[in-house]
């Protein structure tokens, strides 16, 4: 991604970064290639990817550049999720981004891997970050106007400069 | 979490109910009248102002009425819904990995 603002700190627009990570970490006692299968087969994912709610994977493109969608579907409505593969190392790390229907374009990158334990279990990290123009839009919003005023002043002073 | 969801007031709250979750998403795709949500969600008209007063008081949703019809669309607290989604999102990867836990669990002899 091409940060066009970059005379600006970035986090300048955030309140911490913290905000817009979401990182969590399980130890799951399991050896690191069962717990692959389980997070890469379509098969598997159906089963416990949907929180107990019937899950249908609409798209499954398990490549660089392929695309997923998964849709849960609940006595309270239907939930799109889908995303597209930045990075697929076998049995150490997937990187996609995540998109949710009721959020449009509020797209995540999340990071997964996993690492194989000397006892057996296996150590998985999934790191999401979150980065959107909606964080900008919602300082205007919370009147912090100079921060988004200043990037949009860095803004215009790129366009300018590609002009 | 706890800290979070204080911070988020009542957005998280807001975004916690399933049903809640659905309307965002379905006026993410457009504005609808409470009559559609009702008709959508399979609920009472009541029961739908409801969960549409919820969102609102949030900030998440606005609602408008022409002439019969209330209609809703996404509010303006965009970076507060972004954030509810975010923690949303939070809770929901630790319950999958708790589902994801439960099922290496009970598929253990199958190595």
């Amino acid at each position: 991604m091409t940060h066009i603002v970059a005379p600006v700190p970035a986090r300048a627009l955030l309140s911490t970064p913290s905000d817009r990570e979401v990182r969590m970490e399980r130890i799951f006692n399991a050896k690191r290639e069962r717990v692959w299968k389980a997070i890469t087969e379509p098969d598997l994912i159906a089963q416990w990817w949907g929180r107990g709610n019937r899950l249908v994977i609409e798209r499954y493109e398990f490549e660089r550049g392929g695309h997923w969608r998964y849709v849960e579907h609940s006595d309270h409505g239907d939930h799109g999720f889908e995303g597209r593969y930045r990075e697929i190392v076998p049995f150490e790390r997937i990187v996609s981004s995540f998109e949710w229907d009721g959020m449009p374009a509020h797209v995540a990158i999340q990071t997964m891997t996993l690492e194989q334990l000397a006892d057996g279990r296996t150590k998985l990290v999934s790191t999401s970050i979150f980065h959107t123009v909606a964080e900008r839009d919602g300082m205007m919003h919370s009147g912090m106007e100079g921060g988004a005023n200043e990037s949009y002043e860095a803004l215009d002073r790129v366009l300018a400069a590609l002009s | 979490m706890v800290q979070h969801a204080e911070q988020l007031d009542g957005a998280f709250a807001a975004l916690s109910d399933q049903t809640r979750r659905g309307i965002l998403e379905r006026l993410g795709r457009g504005e609808a009248s409470i009559t559609d949500l009702a008709s959508k969600f399979e609920m009472s008209l009541t029961g739908i102002k409801k969960h549409v007063s919820i969102l609102e008081d949030a900030g998440l949703l606005t609602t408008e009425k022409v002439g019969r019809v209330r209609s809703c669309k996404l509010g303006p607290r965009r970076l507060e819904s972004e954030s509810a989604w975010i923690s949303a999102y939070q809770q929901m990867l630790a319950e999958q990995f708790d589902h994801l836990e439960a099922f290496l669990e009970r598929t253990k002899g199958n190595e």
